[in-house]
């Protein structure tokens, strides 16, 4: 019993973790698939993070918070779309400016922010459920910000193999030609690729400023958004498989956290280096299978292969 | 195209300063004081007490101050400093512990300038330290988490392994143990000053493993206060009183009063009697506070923190011994007590302590 | 192989009589275009925009202590784009340069500490060059993994920056502190005997900078004249063709990854030596970035990095007189960095579309 509690909340830890990862991810996933690559996620999640806290701080209401994160981000996203789309740019070296450009405009007018109190979402009463083993932890865990992110993750896997509108933003990812001739605007669905994206990196953000950590502080993501960026190759642009990257990634910073508490004696830092070891060995894996077994969108791929 | 870029530049800057010349003439700019932060000043943490103290001086001595914020603490504070004494500045406060050697080289070059840095153990004729005895706070706030402890088990989320981060979990770890002595303490590094996911991630592990009270060592106290009342634990502030931000949880919590301090250096600079010295402040003198107590700590303890506070206050020394280490090993004899090098740069965590400081 | 010669030949010849006149047109028009961009970022905030850029102007060069800073800032800022831009030859897009600047200066401090040889100009050799094996084979990884497996390297370099610069804390705050400093989480300082001269007496300011401006005319020499630019240039338009005409893809990843490594951590083992006089925790600031975002605005051209490190480096160094002079905070420079980036890209872009 001891052994599953245990288990269980480290699992929690993990899926805590993992939930604005898992956002982030989705939102990648969806723009990768019409064939653009947007390491901007960063800053967009970050832009998120602060425009969610913001507007929590001001109205005091955290759902304005999660559209407010959402919206800033939405926004900082149309750069990319215009950098890649309009004039052409390299996606990756545009995702570098979204993403230094989030950083900073959310840095600057974060400021008097930083300090301030939110209240975050009520939990609702569970009565005596609150105190039963593994319930209660369970019941704890799924904020609505966790709850929010699964139906995402359901909603986004049957809209893409289940919807007409998945079939052309898949037919434009493997070939925008192809597309283009059956029928499809393709400028269009890469657009709303890259602004769905964005949308949902706000949310990431906003969900992890105004309900996990109820703060702000400048750069907080720290890289999060860029780990969901090589999480997607590693759940191979399959929405279905983001929930389980995003776990493996939250699990394992929960583990080397509760490694800590044992008093391991391991280094902390050497310890926290554990994630970014365990994501580019997955990364590594999913090249590997990829290569064996497809999955990458086809225009998704000449542009990784060829960068210029 | 470089030469054409590099023309450009040359002649846009040639334009630009000499368009700036005219307002060169300022009034005496020699009054102000200069601050150099870490972090954010409206952390509600190490910096917001800073902050505080800067805020009293413009208002109780009515100079004129400037601040910098978000300096890393390494040689970049160097070009800060001369920035500022180019400026004009002849005080300066490089409030972070990483500031001193850097602080020490710009203090070489500029024999008219006065340092006063925060927290460090060494000096210059024209450098001096400031720090006050936070950790004789933080024994007292650990003795009231060791009374309202239910489980025994506490919790200590630090930023990294540096002498004053060891030396607040072992006087925190000390108190508790002295109302307590089966108390025990987990460690938790996040290796940020300012990480606030991973301080809500680690302050969710440590309730998650039966820890009732939280206590920090970074910069900000906020993520943790809320993570803790959150979970229905409590939790003890530190640098600021963070009340606020856990309502039930609330214990107490250890906090910096730097105005008194500042203003005694700023004056004793003006009126030219500063000596370099090492300027630690007493918790008997208001430098540091013990916040208000929260509901959970009981009534029968507090007499005891009153005691203990009264003896510091009579010249008891909190680090003597028997100090026994995590691993059983006789640190300090009974009878003994520690220097304040010693413990200016301490490297061991008390027995209790869970936590590795590798 | 001759018909591929002369055909990059003929190339070069038709690019070059444009070349000096597009370069000019795309320089001032981006830099015009940052202005408006920074001027309207000031005027959100309702600061009157000229007086403002004035002040970063002033900061930078405004005084000769301005200027030696604004270059000790240039100096790392140089090597990333270096690092950066040679990889990019082969067509490939690293933003690993700050995770090789720390394990440079990494290894390089190791050599220092754990050995010690004599007399002192092995020691200097050591350091240097264990500084640039630590940098070559964190960079090396990420090459092993694109040359066999076509690991994206961007991410893949990404990741290790992360790692990179927590192994630099494990060691400052653990192994290799200094004990005689109490407890201060940083190495034991270097001797002088390892340290370059200074260029102006009092400054920080150090021949580094001469050796990434000297590196920069050597690369930009050698990729332009010899076989070997010319076997990256055709493998960068086209793999097939280039590794028919009988050049290796794999071998020239691992070369141009272990040698743009090897610069980044030259960089990494210089600012721990001269600048912060000891290994410490984050020195690398945002140098790995900037110096990407450098890199890329003067498309990987050699010599073109060097004002533009120069710019990047007068934004960093300045924003602490915005922060004095301004009350303007130290993110200001990051959004102007980014504000300069786009500036260059936007313009890039056009100006290709309108050619095509």
């Amino acid at each position: 019993m001891e052994i599953v509690g245990t288990l269980l909340a480290i699992f929690l830890s993990g899926l805590r973790g993992a939930t604005p990862l898992l956002y982030v991810l989705l939102g990648e996933t969806v723009t990768e698939r019409a064939g653009i690559a947007n390491l901007g996620v960063e800053g967009q999640m970050l832009s998120g993070a602060f425009a969610g806290f913001a507007a929590t701080v001001v109205t005091g209401n955290p759902w304005i918070g999660l559209m407010a994160g959402a919206l800033c981000a939405t926004l900082l996203s149309c750069v990319h779309a215009v950098l890649c789309l309009v004039v052409k740019a390299n996606m990756f070296a545009s995702g570098v400016a979204v993403w230094v450009l989030g950083g900073g405009l959310s840095a600057f007018f974060g400021i008097p922010f930083v300090g301030r109190r939110i209240d975050g979402f009520v939990a609702p009463d569970f009565g005596s459920l609150k105190d039963m083993p593994l319930v209660g932890p369970l019941l704890r865990t799924l904020t609505p910000t966790v709850l929010l992110a699964l139906v995402l993750w359901a909603v986004l896997g049957w809209f893409l193999y289940r919807t007409r509108g998945g079939l052309r933003l898949r037919a434009v990812g493997e070939s925008a030609e192809s597309a283009a001739t059956m029928g499809v605007a393709v400028m269009r669905v890469k657009w709303m690729a890259i602004l769905g994206g964005g949308a949902l990196s706000g949310l990431g953000g906003a969900a992890l400023s105004v309900d996990q950590v109820r703060n702000w502080i400048e750069w907080m993501t720290a890289g999060r958004g860029l780990v969901a960026v090589g999480l997607v190759i590693v759940a191979r642009w399959n929405p279905w498989l983001a929930l389980p990257a995003a776990l493996l990634f939250g699990v394992v910073e929960a583990l080397t956290l509760r490694m800590q508490t044992w008093g391991v004696p391991v280094s902390s830092y050497l310890l926290s280096t554990f994630p970014y070891m365990v994501c580019l060995a997955v990364l590594v894996w999913g090249y590997v299978r990829a290569r064996t077994r497809g999955g990458m969108p086809k225009d998704l791929a000449q542009a990784f292969a060829r960068t210029e | 195209m470089n030469r054409r870029i590099l023309t450009l530049l040359a002649a846009s800057t040639l334009l630009l300063a000499s368009c700036k010349k005219t307002d060169e003439a300022q009034a005496a700019t020699e009054d102000r004081v200069g601050f150099i932060y870490v972090g954010p000043r409206t952390d509600y943490g190490y910096n917001y007490a800073m902050d505080q103290g800067r805020l009293a001086l413009e208002k109780d001595l009515g100079v004129k101050t400037v601040f910098f914020e978000n300096i890393p603490e390494n040689a970049e504070v160097e070009r800060v400093m001369e920035r500022m004494i180019a400026d004009g500045i002849k005080i300066i406060f490089p409030t972070s512990y990483g500031y001193l050697d850097p602080a020490l080289n710009v203090a070489a070059k500029h024999p008219d300038v006065k340092f006063f840095h925060g927290g460090g153990f060494k000096l210059a004729p024209n450098l001096g330290t400031f720090f006050a005895d936070i950790d004789e706070v933080e024994y007292l706030s650990g003795m009231a988490a060791g009374a309202a402890t239910k489980t025994g088990k506490m919790g200590f989320i630090a930023a990294h392994p540096i002498p004053q981060t060891l030396r607040n979990i072992n006087a925190f770890t000390l108190g508790a143990q002295s109302v307590n002595p089966k108390a025990t303490m987990n460690v938790v590094w996040t290796g940020s000053w300012s990480d606030p996911t991973k301080e809500a991630e680690a302050a969710n592990t440590l309730a998650d493993q039966g820890i009732d009270v939280l206590t920090m060592h970074v910069d900000g106290p906020i993520t943790i206060a809320q993570t803790a009342e959150k979970r229905g634990i409590m939790v003890c502030g530190y640098h600021a009183d963070a009340s606020q931000f856990a309502p039930k949880g609330w214990v107490t919590g250890a906090s910096w009063n730097w105005a008194p301090l500042m203003e005694k250096i700023v004056k004793s600079v003006k009126d030219s009697t500063w000596t370099s010295g090492h300027l630690r402040g007493k918790l008997s003198d208001g430098y540091v506070k013990l916040a208000s107590f929260g509901p959970s700590v009981p009534e029968s303890v507090k007499p005891k923190i009153d005691s203990v506070k009264k003896s510091y206050e009579t010249g008891s020394k909190l680090w003597s011994g028997p100090i026994v280490d995590q691993a059983g090993k006789t640190v300090l004899a009974a009878g003994d007590t520690l220097t304040m090098e010693k413990v200016e740069s301490m490297s061991f965590l008390v027995k209790g302590v869970v936590g590795s400081i590798k | 192989m001759n018909a591929l010669g002369s055909l990059q030949e003929r190339r070069k010849s038709l690019a070059h009589r444009f070349a000096w006149f597009e370069g000019a047109l795309s320089a001032t028009l981006a830099t015009l275009a940052f202005l408006v961009a920074s001027a309207l970022f000031f005027a959100v905030l309702g600061r009157a925009p000229i007086p403002l850029l004035l002040e970063l102007v002033e900061g930078a060069f405004g005084s000769a202590y301005g200027i030696s800073e604004t270059l000790v800032k240039t100096t790392p800022i140089l090597f990333c784009a270096l690092a950066t831009a040679l990889p990019a030859r082969l067509g490939l897009l690293t933003v690993g340069a700050s995770g090789q600047f720390y394990m440079g200066a990494w290894l390089g401090t190791a050599m220092f500490l754990y050995g010690d040889p004599q007399p002192t100009i092995f020691l200097v050799l050591t350091v240097f060059v264990g500084a640039c094996l630590g940098g070559a084979i964190w960079s090396s990884i990420s090459g092993f993994l694109k040359a066999h497996l076509e690991v994206n390297e961007t991410l893949a370099t990404l990741l290790l920056n992360y790692v990179a610069s927590l192994l630099v804390d494990w060691v400052v705050y653990g192994p290799w502190r200094d004990p005689a400093n109490l407890g201060w989480p940083a190495t034991r300082s270097f001797p002088d005997s390892v340290k370059l001269p200074t260029l102006i007496d009092g400054s920080r300011l150090h021949a580094g900078l001469l050796v990434a401006v000297g590196l920069a005319v050597v690369l930009h020499v050698v990729l332009a004249r010899s076989r070997w630019g010319l076997a990256l240039r055709i493998l960068k338009s086209n793999r097939a063709l280039g590794v028919g005409a009988g050049f290796s893809w794999v071998a020239n990843v691992a070369l141009v990854m272990a040698i743009g490594g090897a610069i980044a951590g030259l960089a990494g083992i210089l600012e721990a030596t001269m600048v912060h006089g000891r290994l410490q925790s984050g020195i690398a600031l945002n140098y790995g970035i900037t110096g990407f975002l450098v890199a890329w605005m003067a498309g990987q051209h050699m010599l073109r990095v060097i004002p533009l490190a120069v710019a990047m480096g007068a934004l960093m160094s300045a924003s602490d007189a915005l922060q004095l002079f301004a009350q303007l905070p130290e993110s200001t420079s990051i959004v102007l960095q980014s504000l300069l980036f786009i500036s260059v890209l936007v313009t890039g872009g056009l100006l290709a579309r309108g050619r095509s």
